[in-house]
């Protein structure tokens, strides 16, 4: 049994990406594959289908919009350098650019963490999703099968991951939030990700 | 644990954004060259992909694809003119570095010394030696120009475009010439309008000979213009450049 209670909303663009083999991913690839021969429509058409995705995931972590463009500004600029890295084998199209926007979004924050105030509504955020937006969406086994194995978690857990993935916080920040010393909230964290590993095995 | 156990560990709390800065930046350095790493990380990228499907997307300003646009013309531009640059246009290079090294701007300009100037060459199939077209760059770093000006010593017609050069609240941007016909301070050519509009023919009572010695500067003024007649803000310069090859090395 599912619990929607974690199912986030999201618009039926953004969510095509997410699995290998649904259309709006291939036809990701497709358009990375054209970047990679230096297409700049096939770039601009790349840009128009997968920034305010991409945008999104940056300001949440960096909850200011200057410095979440400019970290889509060196993504972009990433993505047309490396798009013949894109391997469409080992990784969905969606994931990949998400990966270089997200992990730009975090070294961004670790070099300059009192950038960003920590918003006090975080928790309300990762907890407020509503369920509708999904029932137009076809394709969403694999999201499910995640949300499904994250709510296997102690609540605590649950939030960990989610306020690590999403928000970008620290160890440090998690160890205060929780109460808890850096060390067991690392061991807490090992064995949530041990978990989803396990839950999503085939 | 084994050593398979904390590897996947430590790439899980990497993807996660968890591990601390040091051990962050150490295993992004390691992935390009460790083929087994980079899978363990796309792996757990896959895994936990699926939490950003409750992302609501959020629809970037018109002006950010623009800003990446230039960008990666700027590094394609860099990438192909280097070589040619050295093999064409070495005089031209050289003698635009000279100008600059011979260039004072009064005292505004002594505190915008770290400000470099590029010259973006553009270059005709078949130079025609009647054109009198001269481009100059202003750039803020070495980043990305500011504005572009183009001025037709012919038709002594200017066009100013900016680059990357935004709207600044209550400032005005003005732009200056020196020439060494009028001595060493700057003059007002004139005062950029809002949606950067600048009088064509402002250069009109120039001698074209004075134009293409000159070099030209960009300041930051308060709304209006500078009170003073001289340059108050920070400013940017440029030297005109022709935009044939062949012209240039008649400047040497």
């Amino acid at each position: 049994m599912y619990s929607d209670s974690h199912q986030p909303d999201a618009s039926p663009g953004a969510s095509d990406y997410l699995s290998a083999d649904h259309e709006g991913s291939s036809g990701i690839t497709r358009l990375l594959h054209r970047v990679a021969q230096q297409d700049r429509k096939a770039f601009a058409e790349l840009y128009e289908a997968t920034a305010p995705k991409l945008l999104a995931t940056v300001l949440r972590i960096l909850k200011d919009r200057t410095w979440a463009d400019d970290v889509i500004h060196d993504t972009y600029v990433k993505v047309w350098h490396k798009a013949n890295q894109f391997d469409a084998e080992r990784s969905s199209p969606i994931t990949w650019l998400a990966a270089i926007a997200r992990h730009g979004a975090i070294d961004e924050l670790r070099r300059h963490p009192a950038r960003r105030e920590t918003a006090s509504d975080e928790l309300d955020s990762i907890a407020d999703h509503s369920p509708t937006a999904h029932e137009q969406i076809s394709d969403q086994q694999t999201v499910k099968h995640l949300n499904h194995c994250i709510d296997q978690l102690e609540k605590d857990r649950q939030d960990m991951v989610r306020l690590a993935y999403l928000n970008g916080w620290s160890r440090d920040q998690l160890a205060k939030h929780f109460d808890q010393p850096i060390n067991t909230v690392k061991t807490w964290l090992h064995r949530a990700l041990k978990q989803i590993k396990r839950c999503l095995e085939p | 644990m084994n050593e398979r156990d904390d590897l996947d560990m430590l790439v899980a709390e990497f993807v996660l954004g968890t591990l601390p800065k040091e051990e962050r930046d150490a295993l992004q350095a390691r992935r390009a060259r460790e083929p087994e790493l980079e899978a363990l990380i796309q792996q757990w990228e896959a895994r936990l992909a699926g939490m950003l499907d409750g992302v609501e997307p959020v629809e970037p300003g018109p002006e950010l694809f623009a800003r990446i646009q230039r960008t990666i013309d700027q590094k394609t531009d860099q990438h192909y003119a280097a070589p040619e640059a050295r093999s064409a246009a070495p005089d031209n290079v050289v003698s635009l570095r000279k100008q600059l090294t011979r260039w004072r701007w009064s005292t505004a300009i002594a505190s915008a010394a770290a400000l470099v100037l590029v010259a973006v060459l553009a270059t005709q199939p078949e130079p025609d030696p009647q054109a009198q077209s001269f481009v100059a760059v202003f750039q803020h770093n070495d980043e990305q120009p500011a504005f572009l000006l183009t001025v037709d010593l012919t038709s002594r017609q200017l066009n100013i475009q900016p680059v990357t050069a935004e709207p600044q609240p209550d400032k005005s941007y003005q732009l200056w010439m020196v020439a060494e016909e009028y001595g060493p301070n700057p003059r007002s050519v004139g005062v950029i309008g809002e949606n950067f509009t600048l009088d064509q023919a402002a250069l009109r009572d120039y001698d074209p000979e004075t134009l293409r010695g000159a070099t030209f500067g960009i300041s930051l003024e308060p709304k209006g213009g500078s009170p003073t007649g001289q340059p108050t803000g920070p400013a940017i310069h440029g030297f005109l450049y022709p935009t044939s090859a062949d012209q240039g090395k008649g400047r040497n």
